[in-house]
């Protein structure tokens, strides 16, 4: 039997019986349009929180004071310890070839006030003007911390968004005097509006300088020390330099826990992109569901056109035509179900781009060949026992029982 | 058309295709054993992290500097102008069913004893801690109930600490430094195992006073109040928030009730099930539509059947539930094979890996069988509304 006879005669008989072909393409549908679309969904969200980190800057190494030695213990977030980690200490990581710049960095909630009355207690991050530039910071108006002596404690501040907002209600802040626990500062520049950010929100935010800080919270150690390195292959050179120079400060004592943001970004990234293929697994259940349907529509088929399969036989075909013939059809049946699944996949997918464009969907290209590869392998696998039935009936059996 | 000649008729056209009802029943079972399996999972993982979380005790209310209402650590823990400090957990103390507090400060530092030498976390407690934190002792005492403010340099050790410091010698007594400040061990911590990653046996415990001149903080970064179980946990609240109000006279702390803290995480991860019984229940739909195709070729290979039926005189209605109870009857088989099957997996799963956490979650077993059930029935219905409005005599002229 040529080709061309296998597939007119296959497509044939599914136009035949096209509302159970249709039934059938349907199930396959639902099975690999529920793949891409779910598969979409935990690309989006991978996208989403690795384009987050990327905004808060590359080639970034963090230095917290303390050092566990816990093996695989989390590392002492909140920074307390007995030795002070200092801004000197922070300017003396410059000395390094592999490291560019560095912003030392105080936390701390303190009110903000301003003459009117109101007032808001927001996260107060100590700092000098490197933050910036290390962590992609934008301003919407006037200047961000002055340049110069980080232990100089200058009387400035820069407001997140919703800060000024809050406080200033759409007048112009830069230039005001706001009070910060029982200092004064004059806002010298005010933060474009970052959005939902992981991690710290600079959007409900004050900025002052380091100096100021350390004198606000009555406190010389610093929170954290944002290193960023000169590229993405000094990073293992800076931070074994972070350790020796902080440990020839720190009279031998190696006291600090560095974290590369890369680092932290490809744990995640592997975290969610398993999300990804677990929840797509759980989805491609469905496609087995899928392919038991074909074969059992197929088994069906194949009990109803005994008669056609008993004159094939009587005229000459040869087993392996019959089961090409219902492999065929059976193959078929899923390539259509693939098919429409992925226009419905696409379909919904860009959907949901148009109705929320800040979330980044994206159907992995993985995810496509995997979809139609697994709903086409089930159409073959469930469609050998039917086919292998069709083959082995006796013709002289299929004709006479009609 | 009596009940049980209903039944006969259906089991009958059940029976008589036993190769495409297995099929269409395996279909269905698949789906449902797929919501019980991923159900189970999260119904452990939720059981899990909760257990974890109550082994602290759940008549726990935690209050932290800085106005915050968000989970994670706030600014204010790491320095704040408005301190939360020691003599607010004395007053805290006379809160009326208050039964014990813990004002705590954590920090990391060099612990020395002899040459041996481990950088590690430390952390300031009261002498209640054991109570609170439900830990238990396993040699000597916990530190003694010095007040805060002139506690004396006494610390007690988690038992990894004690292990990597001293072996097999006894610490009881001994001198160690921390951070360079001496402090005699008075008593050895049994073992608590990790808590979600963090280690409370690799941990060093001092007074709160020490740990804040250790670290030279002036605040604490928490008190812990643990109040009488009888007592609501929301009224014991408001006393604590109108205690520190007329101290500190502006609210700049948070009080969070450990009763909150779990409701919301048991939400979140109950969210998290639903999700995943979702995802599994796409499998049931496309069983769904299995059963409607295979109704739909019955109704159509019996429909001289169907035409004799309204010949001798069955009313449409009658047609209609037949076919009805039949895709009905696969769905529940379907759902009771998908059950039993999933039951038997997760026993394995339990014998082979009982670490795993699954158990089941019941409501949604039961929830899956009557699923299994309804999407019978509804799958069904298309094909029972067809075989239904027959014309008796085009059916069986249709032979």
């Amino acid at each position: 039997m040529r080709y061309r006879d296998v597939l007119s005669l296959s497509l044939g008989a599914l136009a035949s019986n096209w509302q159970r072909t249709g039934l059938i393409a349907l199930a396959t549908t639902i099975g690999v349009s529920s793949v891409l679309l779910l598969t979409a969904l935990g690309e989006g969200a991978n996208r989403y929180v690795l384009g987050q980190f990327e905004s808060l800057g590359t080639n970034l190494l963090i230095v917290l004071p303390g050092r566990s030695e816990t093996v695989g213990g989390p590392p002492p977030l909140l920074g307390e310890t007995p030795r002070d980690l200092t801004v000197d200490d922070a300017y003396a990581l410059v000395a390094h070839s592999s490291i560019t710049r560095v912003a030392p960095v105080i936390v701390g909630t303190a009110p903000v006030s301003i003459a009117a009355g109101l007032e808001r207690e927001v996260t107060i991050l100590g700092t000098t003007k490197e933050l910036l530039g290390i962590q992609r910071l934008e301003l919407e108006k006037g200047v961000f911390l002055p340049a110069g002596d980080p232990r100089r404690a200058a009387s400035v501040c820069v407001l997140g968004f919703e800060l000024a907002a809050e406080l200033f209600a759409g007048n112009v802040a830069v230039g005001k005097w706001v009070r910060v626990g029982n200092r004064r500062f004059r806002v010298v520049g005010t933060l474009a509006n970052s959005g939902v950010t992981v991690g710290v929100d600079f959007n409900d935010i004050a900025i002052i300088p380091v100096a100021s800080a350390a004198a606000l919270f009555n406190r010389e150690s610093l929170f954290r020390i944002l290193v960023e390195a000169a590229s993405e292959n000094d990073l293992a050179q800076g931070e074994s330099a972070i350790h020796r120079l902080i440990a020839a400060r720190h009279e031998g004592e190696d006291d600090v826990t560095v974290i590369a943001q890369d680092a932290v970004v490809a744990t995640l990234d592997r975290v969610l992109t398993t999300l990804t293929i677990g929840v797509g697994t759980i989805a491609a259940i469905s496609l087995a569901v899928a392919g038991v349907l074909i074969m059992n529509v197929m088994l069906v088929s194949v009990t109803q056109r005994r008669a056609e399969i008993g004159l094939m036989k009587a005229l000459g075909a040869r087993l392996s035509d019959i089961r090409r013939l219902f492999l065929v059809e059976a193959l078929l049946l899923a390539l259509i179900g693939a098919i429409a699944g992925l226009a419905v996949g696409i379909a919904g997918s860009s959907a949901v781009a148009t109705i929320y464009p800040e979330f980044p969907i994206a159907i992995p290209r993985w995810s496509f060949v995997v979809a139609v590869t697994v709903a086409m392998i089930c159409g073959i696998v469930f469609g050998v026992l039917p086919a292998r039935r069709a083959a082995a009936l006796d013709p002289i059996d299929a004709l006479s029982k009609h | 058309m009596r009940v049980i000649d209903i039944a006969q008729l259906t089991l009958g056209a059940i029976t008589s295709h036993r190769l495409r009802s297995v099929l269409t029943v395996l279909g269905i079972a698949v789906g449902v054993a797929a919501v019980v399996l991923l159900t189970a999972l999260g119904e452990g993982v939720r059981q899990f992290v909760m257990g974890e979380f109550t082994q602290f005790g759940t008549n726990i209310i935690a209050v932290t500097p800085g106005k915050t209402s968000t989970f994670g650590v706030s600014g204010a823990t790491i320095s704040s102008v408005r301190h939360l400090t020691t003599d607010d957990a004395v007053a805290l103390l006379r809160v009326n069913s208050v039964q014990a507090v813990v004002p705590v400060v954590q920090g990391n530092a060099r612990v020395e004893f002899g040459k041996k030498h481990r950088r590690t976390t430390i952390i300031g407690v009261g002498a209640d801690m054991p109570a609170v934190w439900q830990m238990d002792i396993a040699a000597g005492s916990f530190l003694p109930n010095d007040p805060f403010e002139s506690s004396r340099s006494f610390a007690v050790l988690g038992s990894r600490m004690r292990s990597e410091l001293f072996g097999s010698k006894n610490p009881l007594g001994a001198r160690i430094q921390i951070g360079g400040d001496r402090f005699r061990v008075v008593g050895v911590m049994e073992s608590k195992g990790q808590m979600l990653g963090f280690d409370l046996d690799d941990t060093v415990f001092v007074p709160t006073g020490k740990a804040t001149e250790l670290f030279n903080r002036e605040g604490v970064m928490e008190i812990d109040v643990i109040y009488r179980e009888d007592e609501s946990a929301d009224s014991v609240a408001r006393a604590l928030h109108r205690v520190l109000l007329a101290r500190h006279g502006q609210e700049d702390f948070t009080i969070k009730t450990q009763e909150k803290m779990l409701s919301v995480l048991d939400s979140v991860l109950q969210l998290l099930t639903l999700g995943v019984a979702a995802i599994g229940g796409i499998s049931l739909i496309v069983g769904a539509v299995g059963i409607t195709t295979i109704m739909t070729i019955a109704v159509a290979e019996r429909t001289s059947e169907i035409g004799l039926f309204r010949a001798i005189g069955a009313p449409r209605a009658q047609i209609g539930i037949l076919f009805l109870v039949e895709s009905a009857l696969l769905g529940a088989c379907g759902g009771l094979v998908g059950t039993g099957g999933a039951i038997a997996l997760v026993q394995a799963l339990k014998w082979f890996a009982p670490a795993f956490p699954v158990a089941f979650a019941w409501t949604y077993v039961l929830g899956a069988l009557v699923m299994a059930s309804a999407i019978g029935l509804v799958a069904g219905l298309v094909p029972a509304l067809k075989a239904a409005k027959m014309n008796p005599v085009d059916a069986l002229r249709a032979e």
